[in-house]
Parts: C-alpha cells; sequence; structure tokens
C-alpha cells in the first residue's frame, strides 16, 4: 500500500471527499450511493496513462462480482464521459464509470499526484485504504480487506508480470500549460476515431467537433428538445440532431430542413419506432419542396434519386444517422431488417415544382406553394420503369401502374399504404401536353391494375383475397390515395421510378414546414 | 485532445429487476396479449389451452398494432388485472 500527497482536509482526517462526477445514471452519483451496498473501490484514472488501462484490465472484469457481494467499483475519469466510456468499454471494466471534467476538483479533493490511484471506501464514509500506481500485493491486500468489510470473499486478480508499474502525472496535479501540451495529439487520426466510438453508418464521416456543432445549430438552442428518439428512446436536443448533422456532412444552411425532417420523423403517426425495428427494407424517404430546394441548392432534375448532390445526400443522412446513432436504430442491432435498402443511408429527394405539371406535393397537403416543407414517407426501394415507345397518356399510364403489380409482394393485394412514383420530365411532359390533371392520372392508374381474386390466390395473398369471390376484381391499390405522385429527374431520358410501400405499421405520410432561421 | 460533441445519449435508465416467477400456475391470473402479428392469436390459442388445464386463470388483451408500443392504458389495465402475462411476440 502506498500513501498519497494529503491536500484534503478530509482526505488526512480519513474521511472519502465528495465527489464530484458524472456518470450515465440519471441519478447523481455520490459516496453514500456507492457504498450503500456495504463499501466501494473507486479506481482513479485517465485516457493517457497505460498503467490505468493496465489497472482496468486487471481489475475490471471483477467489479461484477464484486458488486453482487456489496463492493461497487467505480472508475473515476479524468477525462469527458463518452471517452471514459469508450476507454472503460475498450479495458472490459464492467464497474462504473464516472467521468470529471477540469479542473479535476474530486481528484484533487482526494490528494491524487499519479493515477491510477484507488480507494476502499466503508459506509460511514472512511478510507480504509488506498493505492498508488499498479501494485499487485496491494491491491490483493485492498480487495482483502473489502472483503472482510462485507464479510464474503473476493476474487482477485491472477498475479501477471508486471507486478508493479508506477503511475501517471493526475490532471489535477498538472501545470494546466503541461495539460494543454499533453491534450494535442496531432498524430492521432480523427476519421479512424469516429469508427472506434462507433459514430458512423459504415462511412466515413465529419468528426462532429464542438466548434462544428455550434455552426450547425447557430442561433438554435442545442438543449431543445424534439423527443425520444426510437427504438431506444435517446432524446433527440438539437444539439444531438446538429451532431448528427456534421457526422452526415450537412452544411449548417441545410440544419432547418434536417430539424423539419426529425420534426416529422417524430411524429407518432410516422411509427418510425416500427419502422427502425422491422424485417422489412423499410427506408424513410424525405420530399423537399418549396423555397428551400433553391437556397440550398438540392438537386431536382438529373440523378434526383442518386449520387452527386451533397444536401440531398447529406440531409437524409443525417435524419437516418439520428435514427441509428441516437435512437439506437443500427442495422444488426435494433434494426432487425433483413435486408434493408440503400436508401436506408439517406433518402432525400427535391421535387422538381417548375417542369411539374401539377400541384406540388405539399401545396396538396395543404401548404402554400412559398412554405418550405418536408415530407415523410416510409418506403422500399426505388424500382425504374422505362417507357420510351407510348404514344398516349392512357398507354404510358398503364405501363407505369402495372410496374407497381408487385409492389410489395406478387399477390398481395389491395395495398392500404402509399406507392410513390417519381414521374420523370419527359413522361410529366405527355401528361402536361394532353391536359391530364394529377388526380385524372392518379385515378387512371388505379383502375388499370386490377385481377380476379383467382388469380391472385397462388402462395401468399391478402385476406381481403382470401375472404373475395373468386371472380371479383381486386384491385392493387385500395384506393387512388395511396397513389403518390411526384415529378424529379433530368430532362432526357423516359425513366420513372416507383417506391413501393413500408406495409402493417400504421405509418402515415408526415409532413412539417421548414423554420427560416 | 479535440472535444466532440456526441450523438448517442448515453444515459441509462436504472436497470428493473425481472418480477418474481410465480412459484405454481393454479389460480393464477394469466393475460395473453395477442400483438396483432401474423397467427399470433393460434400460438395464444394453444398457451392458453394449456394454461387453463395447468388451473391459471385466463384472460386476452390485445395491442392496437404489432407495430407500436402498447397504449400506457393497456399496460395499466393488464398489470391492475394480471399475476402473470405471456407476450406473443412475432410469427
Amino acid at each position: 500500500m502506498a500513501g498519497s500527497y494529503q491536500r484534503s482536509e478530509r482526505v488526512a482526517s480519513g474521511l472519502a471527499p465528495a465527489l464530484a462526477v458524472s456518470g450515465v445514471a440519471l441519478e447523481p452519483v455520490t459516496v453514500e450511493s456507492l457504498t450503500a451496498g456495504g463499501s466501494a473501490i473507486l479506481l482513479f484514472v485517465n485516457e493517457e496513462c497505460p498503467t490505468s488501462a493496465l489497472a482496468m484490465r486487471r481489475l475490471g472484469p471483477l467489479c461484477q462480482g464484486w458488486a453482487k457481494a456489496g463492493v461497487s467499483c467505480t472508475a473515476v475519469f479524468e477525462d469527458p464521459l463518452e471517452v471514459a466510456l469508450r476507454v472503460a468499454r475498450r479495458c472490459g471494466w464492467t464497474g462504473h464509470v464516472v467521468s470529471q471534467p477540469p479542473p479535476y476538483q474530486t481528484s484533487d479533493a482526494y490528494g491524487l499526484v499519479s493515477v491510477p490511484s484507488a480507494f476502499l471506501i466503508d459506509r460511514g464514509d472512511r478510507i480504509i485504504a488506498s493505492v498508488t500506481g499498479w501494485d499487485q500485493a496491494a491491491i490483493e491486500l485492498l480487495i482483502r480487506r473489502a472483503a472482510t468489510l462485507t464479510g464474503t470473499s473476493l476474487a482477485t486478480p491472477e498475479p501477471a508480470l508486471p507486478l508493479r508499474k508506477p503511475g501517471c502525472s493526475s490532471k489535477a496535479a498538472l501545470d494546466p500549460a503541461v495539460a494543454a501540451a499533453m491534450a494535442a495529439r496531432p498524430d492521432e487520426d480523427e476519421m479512424e476515431e469516429m469508427f472506434e466510438r462507433g459514430w458512423t453508418d459504415g462511412l466515413p464521416v465529419v468528426p462532429p467537433t464542438e466548434e462544428r456543432v455550434a455552426k450547425m445549430l447557430g442561433a438554435c438552442l442545442g438543449h431543445t428538445s424534439l423527443g425520444p428518439v426510437p427504438p431506444a428512446m435517446g432524446e433527440a436536443t438539437l444539439e444531438r440532431l446538429a451532431a448528427c448533422a456534421v457526422l452526415a456532412g450537412c452544411r449548417p444552411a441545410y440544419f432547418p430542413v434536417v430539424v423539419a425532417a426529425a420534426t416529422a420523423a417524430l411524429d407518432s403517426r410516422f411509427n418510425v419506432h416500427g419502422q427502425a425495428v422491422t424485417t422489412q427494407p423499410a427506408g424513410q424517404l424525405i420530399v423537399v419542396n418549396g423555397p428551400v430546394r433553391h437556397e440550398i441548392g438540392m438537386n431536382s432534375g438529373m440523378g434526383a434519386l442518386g449520387p452527386g448532390n451533397r444536401a440531398n445526400l447529406t440531409i437524409g443522412r443525417a435524419l437516418r444517422l439520428m435514427i441509428e446513432l441516437t435512437g439506437g436504430g443500427m442495422p444488426g442491432a435494433l434494426d432487425r431488417s433483413t435486408l434493408g435498402h440503400m436508401g436506408k443511408i439517406g433518402f432525400c429527394i427535391a421535387e422538381d415544382e417548375e417542369v411539374s405539371p401539377w400541384t406540388p406535393l405539399h401545396v396538396e397537403r395543404g401548404y402554400a406553394p412559398d412554405q418550405s416543407v418536408v415530407t415523410l414517407i416510409g418506403t422500399d426501394a426505388p424500382q425504374s420503369i422505362s417507357d420510351h415507345r407510348s404514344r398516349t397518356p392512357e398507354d404510358l399510364a398503364y405501363i407505369l401502374a402495372w410496374a407497381a403489380a408487385s409492389a410489395w409482394s406478387t399477390n398481395w393485394w389491395p395495398l392500404t399504404e402509399p406507392s410513390v412514383f417519381i414521374i420523370c420530365p419527359e413522361h410529366a411532359e405527355m401528361f402536361r401536353a394532353h391536359g391530364w390533371t394529377k388526380q385524372r392520372l392518379r385515378e387512371y392508374m388505379f383502375d388499370a391494375v386490377h385481377k380476379p381474386a383467382k388469380s391472385l390466390s397462388r402462395g401468399e395473398t391478402t385476406p381481403y383475397v382470401h375472404l373475395s369471390d373468386p371472380d371479383t376484381e381486386v384491385y392493387k391499390w385500395a384506393s387512388p390515395a395511396e397513389i403518390i405522385l411526384i415529378v424529379a429527374g433530368g430532362e432526357a431520358g423516359r425513366y420513372s421510378a416507383v417506391l413501393g410501400p413500408c406495409t402493417g405499421m400504421g405509418s402515415q405520410i408526415v409532413s412539417a414546414e421548414v423554420d427560416p432561421r | 485532445m479535440t472535444a466532440y460533441v456526441s450523438p448517442f445519449d448515453d444515459r441509462v435508465r436504472p436497470e428493473q429487476p425481472l418480477a418474481q416467477r410465480p412459484a405454481e400456475l393454479r389460480g393464477l391470473r394469466v393475460t395473453l396479449l395477442d400483438i396483432r402479428k401474423n397467427r399470433g392469436a393460434e400460438f395464444l390459442d394453444r398457451i392458453e389451452s394449456s394454461l387453463q388445464s395447468a388451473g391459471a386463470n385466463t384472460t386476452r388483451e390485445t395491442k392496437e398494432i404489432f407495430s407500436k408500443p402498447a397504449a400506457l392504458d393497456l399496460i395499466d389495465h393488464i398489470t391492475n388485472i394480471s399475476d402473470a402475462v405471456v407476450e406473443a411476440l412475432a410469427d
């Protein structure tokens, strides 16, 4: 057992000073709460110290067993909490993890000069034993004393070399200038660090430094909450959402659109909860309408569903990162999608209102043309519809509609959720030239796709088909309202697309206005 | 060291201990919760028969839709009328 430099009068008198730390639990962490089971071991550590890592690796796996015997074990980091959690995870630490901010008031109160330093505290707040640095024999003695306090036996770490190893300076004992110099570590690859932290969807991300997040937030208040994000119900503060927008690669000018998309996605009518965890491939399509499309340079033209435009790609990605990181809906974890689709990386398009012959989506949904609005729709991946040879709007409408006949599943008729058709400009021009309104096209498409129930009965089909007379005509959609029409795409080429529905979720289309800053 | 803003909500809620498991089924009030997943009701029918054979008193309740969390009112109701719950999660 080694002594430590005594700065605190309370430590000098053998009593444990109060803790000024924060952890992941909602309740404050106090000496009393940690010793409630009988006694507590505090292990002061920091990220930069190899001896701290050694101590955590040797003691970490034993903490859970000690806790069952009434001895809590807590790693007290001189690092930010998210760093502490990462280091603890990497070291196999199974005890509590708490963090203290500069100037490391708790380390100072315990008289630390170096880490790791271990303290055994009993229920009367008395410091029973302490160890500085790594000292196998002293640690075993400290653990035996903890066992005596609780009247049980406690496992001790297997002796392994080195049996003794000096610690590193506690940050509380460092000159501030020295601490700042040590904090600068230009050799680290922060891009790789993002992967190590798990702050990614699998692609490289932009590190969300405090400066970048502050720029993203602009005048927004970071603590403002949009509510819990399913499925894990992490709280979507604007600061966390801004961190997701930075990670996604958004420019600050996109953030109002990201906020609107998050607001719509978290509306209970959208049921992102079901979409986030389902085995379906469902992604969340964001359709942007109104002046903001031009203000932030969105692409509604050539390759509108593909690569090439930063705003389109990063706004959709920011929403997905919120669901995956803040909400815990990461594929393979709480997201149980069998296949998923590429739109689950990010799925954001802008409608080409200027080329469209029809009322834009947001105006159909009750907004004014000069309002900027996002509309969220749960959808499958796009399926291209090639039609270069139809010469009448009736033929083209028939081809477009029948392309969706297998949407969701071959014989799953009728669909009660929306199918989204992205109509390319050349196809839209056909309907404009013949004076077809959006509603006329929608009704024609609805009427075009039907089959007798008996031809839909093979394999999986709907209860509706099962209950129908075999000769009854069954339509692909429950009503024309399930056909959503949006115009986008390059001026040349006759390729439209249909996005099948997310079914069975009770998910509704939800819109939200973009709040101009 | 560069300071970052975490996208995670690192707070964790206290772990809820599992309710004590009943020692026997006889006289137990068991609610069978149908979440409306395909064929879940058939599965619950079989479970219900077995429970009743073992002397349990069963009740059936149904969620609004499988893809949304159960309404708090429904959870409260089940809590008030049950000693144990069986939930058919998926097909």
